[in-house]
């Protein structure tokens, strides 16, 4: 930098003088910080890692059975107002899928099939769905898994949120108001 | 400033203005320029690249297979995988892909023969195409909540460089003279050689940086709307199949679906001008097949959604439907990314890219040659006002 240019006044004005190219180098910085986060998240999604980032376990589910995973460790999404919403995936038995007509999660246990909560959706082998956090959620709530059947019967497990989602529990911890 | 600028003045702040607008991030800019022309032409890249994604017509009468075709070849060959959707290449050197998962969760996508449903390949764990997008559109900074604030840092450019478009448009006095006395001296050193193809390039590619900052700052625009929750859509939310339209069988097994060769017809019967190139499976019990394609405008997708048990049309989203202010905004990123007409518009795009890099990276090396002399004599200026000084800064000011 040439010596003409007025000496800048404050020490913000001189650091910028000094250090606005440095952006540049700052700038290269954020997408090398995030290419590791970047190829483990392409493969999550290949599947390569796993159901989800957290395996939380299989359960029976009357004659069924599922495996059920964590889809992102950390705090839910606020989607507006659809409210928070946490992501979880499951993998139900291969024997069973071509019995399942449908599988649902919800936090909180349902008083029917209506409320059964989020339908779970996508590849048979790895359903997935986001699951709205309810006001009343404390850290001993349970996850529901709902299955029903295409003969009609419908079945349920809880899985206590502490197991589910221990990332969840830290996160209604941290909420104003939260309950012990 | 007591009185009111010059016109000499004014003319020397636009070329201040103009020098200074991207440089304390122009590597930014020039690696955001240059993976948006990668990305362009990344699916092309691959082509070269990958051998397992081309098909070409075996010969002039051969037909492509129908959709219900695929799928049946893939379930022979594969029968364990789950297929979650199809879609035709839209330029006709390349296989047709299908979106697959497998037991055990792995999901990838297969490159398939469009003429004898072969399965020719998987795709690669790297995806080129997808890193080269997520590198130039959001920076890799994830999504977590909403737009990734990388996104915003990057759609953000899209401001400098429409104000770099008008200021440099305002100081290259008459530069429509340009297009009919182009100049490009390359003997007399680099200076002149960047300043000449500075101008040159600049003129050439109004249009496309025209193009590219609006789009550019419409993905912001876009971001915005999203996060604070606020729709343009006159797309209704999502339809699902009613609970009392899912068959109930007499065995406990799941109700035979239509196939795909019969949405195709439906959809072809049902929905006059639709054109069908790609086709997602149902999700769930009481989800529908969607099946899309280009329309009349090429820039704008058509959907439509088939009930699986019932064939009935459930919704689709054609282009008789959308609002025009849809028009303008759907049109946004194909504008940008060039991906609306075959090969050649691809091209175009690529080279125009390549040329808006070269101007980043021009203008830097005529900026480390000149502007730093040139904002020194005007900061001296502004310290003790000499007229005879000022107009010589302007005349050094000139680009």
């Amino acid at each position: 930098m040439s010596k003409a240019i007025a000496a800048p006044q404050t020490t913000a004005q001189r650091l910028w003088h000094r250090y606005r190219f440095h952006l540049n180098i700052a700038m290269l910085a954020i997408p090398l910080g995030f290419m590791p986060a970047y190829f483990e998240n392409a493969a999550m999604f290949r599947g390569t890692l796993g159901l989800g980032e957290r395996e939380i376990g299989e359960f029976t589910v009357g004659p069924w059975s599922a495996r059920v995973a964590e889809w992102h460790v950390g705090d839910p999404e606020a989607e507006g107002k659809a409210g928070n919403m946490k992501e979880f995936a499951v993998a139900l038995c291969e024997a069973c899928l071509p019995k399942v007509k449908a599988a649902y999660l919800r936090i909180g246990k349902p008083r029917n099939l209506r409320t059964a909560g989020a339908l779970l959706s996508g590849s048979p082998y790895r359903l997935m769905a986001e699951v709205v956090v309810p006001q009343n959620t404390t850290a001993a709530s349970d996850l529901w898994l709902t299955v029903e059947g295409w003969d009609g019967s419908v079945h349920h497990t809880a899985i206590p949120l502490a197991n589910a989602s221990p990332s969840l529990i830290s996160w209604l911890e941290r909420q104003p108001g939260a309950r012990p | 400033m007591s009185k009111p600028m010059s016109k000499k003045n004014r003319a020397k702040t636009w070329f201040l203005v103009h020098s200074w607008l991207a440089l304390p991030i122009w590597f930014f800019l020039l690696i955001v320029c240059v993976t948006g022309t990668l990305a362009v032409v990344s699916q092309e890249i691959v082509w070269l690249a990958n051998p397992e994604i081309r098909a070409s017509q075996p010969d002039d009468d051969a037909q492509p297979l129908s959709y219900g075709q695929v799928l049946a070849a893939i379930h022979k060959e594969r029968p364990e995988l789950a297929v979650e959707w199809l879609s035709s290449p839209e330029e006709s050197h390349f296989a047709l892909t299908a979106s697959v998962s497998e037991p055990g969760g792995g999901s990838y996508r297969l490159y398939i023969n469009p003429y004898s449903g072969a399965i020719q390949g998987v795709s690669p764990t790297f995806d080129f195409s997808a890193f080269t997008r997520a590198l130039h559109g959001w920076w890799l900074v994830p999504f977590t909540n909403g737009y990734s604030w990388g996104w915003y840092l990057v759609s953000l450019l899209g401001l400098p460089l429409l104000v770099s478009l008008i200021t440099g448009l305002v100081v290259y006095k008459r530069f429509w003279k340009g297009f009919f006395t182009p100049r490009l001296r390359v003997t007399q050193g680099a200076r002149v050689f960047w300043g000449d193809f500075h101008r040159l390039s600049g003129i050439w590619s109004i249009w496309f940086i025209a193009v590219i900052s609006i789009t550019g700052t419409w993905f912001l625009i876009e971001a915005l709307l999203s996060d604070f929750h606020i729709s343009i859509s006159t797309e209704g939310p999502p339809s699902f199949v009613a609970r009392h339209e899912v068959p109930i069988t007499a065995d406990g097994l799941a109700p035979p679906r239509l196939g795909l060769d019969q949405i195709t017809a439906i959809a072809a019967e049902k929905i006059p001008g639709l054109e069908v190139s790609f086709i997602t499976l149902p999700e769930d019990a009481f989800s529908h097949y969607g099946i899309g394609g280009r329309g009349w405008y090429p820039l704008m997708f058509q959907t439509a959604e088939i009930n699986p048990y019932t064939g009935a049309v459930a919704g689709a989203n054609l282009l008789s439907n959308r609002s025009t202010l849809e028009f303008v905004t759907e049109s946004m990123r194909p504008l940008h990314t060039g991906d609306f007409g075959g090969l050649w518009i691809k091209l175009i795009w690529a080279f125009f890219g390549l040329v808006l890099s070269m101007m980043v990276l021009s203008g830097l090396l005529i900026w480390s040659k000149r502007t730093v002399q040139a904002t020194a004599n005007l900061t001296r200026r502004a310290q003790r006002v000499k007229p005879q000084h000022a107009a010589t800064i302007v005349s050094e000011g000139q680009p």
